[in-house]
């Protein structure tokens, strides 16, 4: 397929001022299992192939899986038309890349479309097993997904080269109700777990059925436990739940796109402008932020981006100070940066590509282990597992919930609580960042699930993180 | 690909897969326009199409999808669809009670040709008009523009045959204005014809230039307040929609996770309040039957105020139990783990002859144009969260005030029904612009309204 893109991207040489095309082929399996039945077993394989062109200024993709060389250049021809019937304007430079060449795959151990339906089902349905026996169990949910990707890119700037990534994951829920409450333990992170890129090997590391029954217990658990407390108080947040914090308040309000205005339509803005680089404190002096599409098994990691751009690593934040955005050519050079920060990723043949945050980490610090974070606060809370989140289109205000809390006095962990929430403003919130767990703590938390542009696509992102103490964070009740 | 392709690929997905199955061949074709900072930033043509293949084996179901239309690749997909079923089933007898029996669908006016045909042009002139409407109000626009047509054909190994075609058509607009101020407008219908663009960004650009005044904070430095609050259809219609996954849906009912589990029959909102699925109600956005082929029913689910109903596939009418069938709201062949979920739903209007009626009584109370990253914090009390966003004002001595900074709202969807006093008389279509993956279009019909009480747990700053 790589010489026909490259034969389609010589054809459009002269009618554009660039074009690219990917070929990509996707293989994906998920199997659910609900309440000790084999709930769903769902196999897709899509290929297809997106066409991207700029003409004086104006950008248009069209997409097809017509994957001759009539149906290939019928999309060029469509893309064109588009980006023809759109007013003319002044062509923004692009931030010069080095044409892509050669080829990239990531890790996989064992590749799990060629272990057996019968051997993961058996995997899922003792994990359903080890949750059941507590009639307060409402649903048991255990699942497992494997995804293939294998993409080729070409470019009128002379880009040629290939790249394929396997993922895989796993989780497991049980939902708990009685008298009028719905309490929900996930391991080992909520949206339908852990996904990493990495074969077969990760769902067994996850050990599934060996955390069954304490996800069981606790969901019982926690319907009987006292409602969290409110008030201002200091707060020791695991890694899973920093991931998403970071994801959503430090991640998406970083992508130079949404800085620039460009989602305004959708997505949102960011509270932080572009000539904030280099100049806003964003966070404590223990707030540092890499933004790393090098990073060994991480669901964005790659070769090179969809774009052509080679994966990189970025710092974002250092000791509390921003220092970096996430960027593709364009944005990067409307806002005279010399390079794109390589982020440009789309769903999918089907849809064109967009910044999309690599995977963004917070950076260990010298907080020691989980023990020792709760050890230094005499009255707290733990909170452990992102049950619901929300934050505004400008990436600033922000409510979260956790599955579980746990009361800290004299610095040690007590008793359940349910319902915790917490709230802040995005700046407000990272200063007041106290201490930060150390490397031996660092933990990958793969994300499935993360939305952006117009028609909707879904990015994998992982995000290394360690758990962190915050002060004076605002708890409310629910 | 056209109907007869689809349907084709349908027929032979089912003779491949043998025993039990039903095969969905589903083909889009979208054309999207965005915009931002006034000018065109994107542009796409979409064309894709896939074959979805279900195997029942013992009440167990196996799903495999095809994206190329060939006999191998059917057959492979069948293969794999069965093989996944019978691996299933090797843990004993399922609760998937069979692939549907033919039930014929009637037809539906969801479809327009000229929208199903249309030119690349007609994307960018609909930008155009909308960027010169607010250029002469002189705000700065972003938005998107975007129409398209589905194929759908259904065959099934009990006999069934059935082809739908819809299309719809978007748009929104988001107006920025001096001092941070922004207007939000939408449309959407089956046919881009009916919408005007340049009319929609002239309202987001209204909501974005009110006459003066620096932005109010509606909490007024309090940590949380309840104030009386007019919903524009838009923001009505997200938390219609949350409440229809979180209350409606017959398998969460069926299991005891509903809102409504335990409470068909009783009072569950205001007796203004109506609400129904109705696939054919004038200005939604029809179709004829569900993703099993099976035709889609109006469905009375909340009456006068009492809960009436939920909604079933195959799968959750089975597991609900006698007496339950499915209504045609299945949204997986098979019937999807998530649940059935209605997607035309419709709330009856009320007396008011329009928002300024709505907002005659209250003294000192909020308007909110739309809402924005709702997600449920207690999923049985339909307790949700958010914050507002975009044409956000304080309502003061009865007429819209000055505009407000954004606020959270931390609220159950049926508490602001049952304190729902009055609605206006006109509804319209609200639909989503969001498809992950291939194109579904839905969207709720509804009001705007006026309740009593409404939330806020805290005010974004600036």
């Amino acid at each position: 397929m790589l010489d026909a893109l490259v034969a389609l991207m010589d054809a459009a040489g002269g009618r554009c001022a660039y074009a690219d095309a990917r070929w990509v082929e996707r293989s994906r399996e998920s199997i659910t299992v609900v309440d000790g039945a084999i709930e769903a077993v769902e196999i897709v394989d899509e290929e297809g192939v997106g066409v991207r062109v700029r003409v004086d200024g104006a950008w248009a993709f069209a997409a097809t899986q017509e994957l001759t060389r009539d149906g290939l250049e019928e999309a060029l021809r469509r893309a064109l038309a588009l980006a023809q019937a759109e007013p003319r304007r002044p062509a923004a430079p692009l931030a010069a890349v080095a044409p892509a060449r050669g080829s990239w795959r990531g890790p996989c151990a064992i590749d799990p479309f060629g272990v057996s339906l019968e051997e993961k089902l058996e995997l899922l349905l003792a994990a359903d097993e080890a949750m059941a026996g507590d009639p307060r169990i409402v649903r048991r949910r255990a699942s497992c997904v494997a995804e293939r990707t294998v993409k080729t890119f070409a470019s009128t700037e002379g880009a040629a080269c290939e790249q394929a990534a396997v993922e895989c994951g796993g989780g497991i829920v049980a939902v708990a109700v009685a008298d009028g409450e719905l309490q929900v333990r996930s391991h080992p992170s909520a949206h339908a777990g852990d996904v990493a890129q990495a074969g077969w090997e990760h769902v067994l590391a996850l050990d599934l059925p060996g955390n069954g029954g304490r996800v069981a217990d606790q969901a019982v658990a926690l319907l009987a436990a006292p409602p969290c407390p409110a008030g201002p108080t200091t707060v020791v947040i695991d890694s899973e739940q920093v991931a998403l914090q970071l994801h959503e308040s430090i991640g998406h309000a970083l992508e130079l796109d949404r800085m620039l205005g460009y989602e305004a339509a959708y997505a949102g803005t960011s509270w932080v402008r572009p000539t904030d680089l280099g100049a806003l404190r964003y966070g404590s002096d223990g707030l540092n932020v890499t933004a790393d599409a090098t990073l060994p098994g991480a669901l964005g990691t790659y070769g090179w981006d969809d774009e052509g751009v080679p994966a990189q690593r970025t710092p974002l934040i250092e000791g509390g100070r921003l220092v970096g955005a996430l960027s593709s050519r364009e944005t990067a050079g409307a806002v005279g940066l010399d390079a794109s920060s390589g982020t440009m990723r789309a769903d999918g043949f089907a849809r064109q590509p967009l910044v999309r945050m690599p995977n963004v980490s917070l950076e260990p610090g010298d907080g020691g282990t989980l023990a020792d974070l709760v050890a230094g606060v005499d009255e707290g809370l733990y909170l452990e597992t992102n049950r619901s989140w929300s934050i505004d289109d400008r990436r600033l205000q922000f409510q979260f919930t956790t599955e579980l809390a746990r009361e800290i006095r004299g610095g040690e962990l007590r008793g359940l609580r349910r319902n915790p929430v917490y709230a802040g403003i995005t700046p407000r919130f990272w200063a007041s960042l106290d201490a930060v767990g150390s490397a031996g703590e660092r933990r990958l938390h793969g994300l499935t699930n993360c939305g952006k542009g117009e028609p909707g696509q879904l990015a994998g992102v992982s995000h290394g993180t360690v758990p962190a103490r915050f002060l004076d964070v605002d708890v409310r009740p629910r | 690909m056209n109907r007869d392709e689809l349907l084709d690929a349908a027929r032979r997905a089912v003779r491949a897969a043998g025993g039990e199955a039903l095969a969905r061949a589903v083909g889009e074709r979208s054309v999207t326009a965005r915009m931002a900072r006034s000018r065109p930033t994107q542009a796409t043509d979409v064309r894709r199409f896939r074959v979805e293949v279900l195997c029942a084996r013992d009440g167990h179901t196996g799903l495999a999808v095809a994206g190329r239309t060939d006999d191998d690749a059917l057959a492979a997909a069948a293969r794999r669809a069965h093989d996944a079923a019978v691996a299933a089933a090797h843990t004993g007898p399922g609760d998937y009670p069979g692939v549907p029996a033919p039930v014929p669908a009637r037809g539906h006016e969801g479809f327009d040709t000229a929208t199903a045909t249309l030119e690349p042009r007609q994307a960018a002139d609909a930008v155009a008009a909308a960027l010169a409407a607010a250029a002469v109000r002189g705000v700065e626009l972003a938005g998107t523009w975007s129409a398209g047509a589905v194929t759908t054909a259904i065959a099934s190994s009990r006999g069934h045959e059935a082809t739908d075609v819809v299309t719809d058509a978007q748009f929104k607009a988001v107006a920025l204005g001096e001092r941070g101020l922004r207007g939000y407008a939408a449309r959407t219908a089956a046919a881009a014809g009916a919408i005007d663009p340049a009319a929609v960004a002239e309202e987001a650009a209204g909501k974005a230039s009110p006459a003066a005044g620096d932005r109010a904070d509606p909490l007024a430095g309090a940590d949380a307040a309840e104030l009386p609050v007019v919903l524009g259809p838009d923001a009505v219609a997200e938390l219609l929609q949350f409440l229809g996954n979180l209350a409606f849906d017959g398998r969460a009912w069926a299991e005891g996770r509903s809102a409504l589990s335990g409470r068909l029959g009783q009072r569950v909102a205001a007796a203004c309040v109506s609400l129904s699925d109705s696939v054919r109600f004038p200005g939604t956005l029809p179709r004829a039957f569900d993703a099993e082929g099976t035709p889609k029913a109006p469905i009375p689910l909340i009456q006068d105020g009492v809960a009436h109903r939920v909604v079933h596939d195959v799968r959750s009418a089975a597991r609900a139990g006698v007496g339950a069938a499915s209504t045609g709201h299945a949204t997986t062949p098979g019937g999807a783990v998530s649940g059935p979920m209605p997607r035309n739903l419709v709330l009856a209007g009320g007396g008011a002859d329009d928002e300024a009626e709505l907002m005659a009584p209250i003294e000192r109370g909020l308007y909110v144009t739309r809402l924005w990253y709702v997600n449920p914090l207690r999923v049985k009390e339909t307790l949700l969260t958010g914050v507002t966003r975009e044409g956000t004002f304080l309502i003061e001595d009865g007429r819209i005030g000055r505009p407000a900074r954004e606020v959270r709202f931390t609220d159950s969807v049926l508490r602001i029904l049952a304190a729902t006093e009055t609605l206006t008389r006109r509804s319209r279509l609200v639909g989503t612009t969001q498809f992950y993956g291939p194109r579904f279009a839905y969207g709720v019909v509804c009001p705007a309204l006026r309740a009593q009480g409404f939330r806020l747990t805290g005010v974004g700053p600036g």
